[in-house]
C-alpha cells in the first residue's frame, strides 16, 4: 500500500453517513476484542512454550503429541489460576 | 470519495495496522525464544545445525501460537457459556 492511500482527511470523515458510522463503531469494537485476544495469545504462547517445549534441540517444525496436549493444558490451567486469584481477591475484599 | 469508500478505506487501513503489529510481535518473540534455544553458545558464525534448528523452531513456535490461540478462544467461549448459565 502506498503512503498516499494511508491518509484519511478530516473532510473524508465528514462524508460518513450514520449507517456507516454505526458499522465502523461495531468494526472497531470487534477489532479491539480480537486484538486483546491476540496479545493475550502472544503472552500465553511465551509462557507455555517455556513449560511445554523443553527439548534442548528442536528436531521438528511440528508439535509432537506431548507438546500439543501440554500446551492445551497450560492454557486451561493458566486460566484456572487466573480465576482462582480473582476469586480469592474478591474474598479478601469482603473481609 | 463517498461514505462507503471512506468506510472501506478506514477498515482496510485499520486491519493492515493490527495485522502488521501482530506479525511484528510474533516475529520478535520467535527471535527471542529460538535464539535462546538454538544458539546456546554463539560462535563466530551460525552453524548449519543452528540454522536448521532456527527454521524448525520458527515453525514450531507458530504451531504453538495457533494451538494456544484456539485453546484460549475455546476457553473464553466456555467461560461466557458458564456465565450465561449461572445468570439465567
Amino acid at each position: 500500500m502506498s503512503s498516499a492511500d494511508f491518509n484519511i482527511e478530516q473532510s473524508d470523515l465528514e462524508k460518513l453517513n450514520d449507517k456507516d458510522k454505526t458499522e465502523l463503531r461495531q468494526f472497531f469494537a470487534n477489532e479491539e476484542h480480537r486484538s486483546r485476544i491476540q496479545s493475550q495469545t502472544h503472552e500465553l504462547t511465551a509462557i507455555c512454550w517455556k513449560k511445554c517445549v523443553t527439548s534442548s534441540t528442536i528436531r521438528s517444525g511440528a508439535l509432537d503429541r506431548g507438546e500439543q496436549s501440554c500446551l492445551a493444558n497450560c492454557v486451561d490451567r493458566f486460566m484456572d489460576a487466573n480465576l482462582a486469584t480473582m476469586k480469592h481477591l474478591a474474598n479478601m475484599r469482603q473481609q | 470519495m463517498d461514505s462507503d469508500s471512506v468506510k472501506k478505506a478506514i477498515i482496510r487501513q485499520a486491519l493492515q495496522a493490527t495485522n502488521t503489529a501482530n506479525a511484528r510481535t510474533l516475529i520478535e518473540n520467535i527471535n527471542e525464544k529460538c535464539f535462546e534455544r538454538c544458539v546456546p553458545k554463539p560462535g563466530s558464525s551460525l552453524s548449519s545445525g543452528e540454522q536448521t534448528c532456527l527454521t524448525q523452531c520458527m515453525e514450531k513456535y507458530m504451531a504453538a501460537w495457533n494451538e494456544v490461540n484456539s485453546n484460549y478462544i475455546r476457553r473464553i467461549q466456555q467461560e461466557i457459556g458458564n456465565q450465561t448459565l449461572s445468570n439465567a
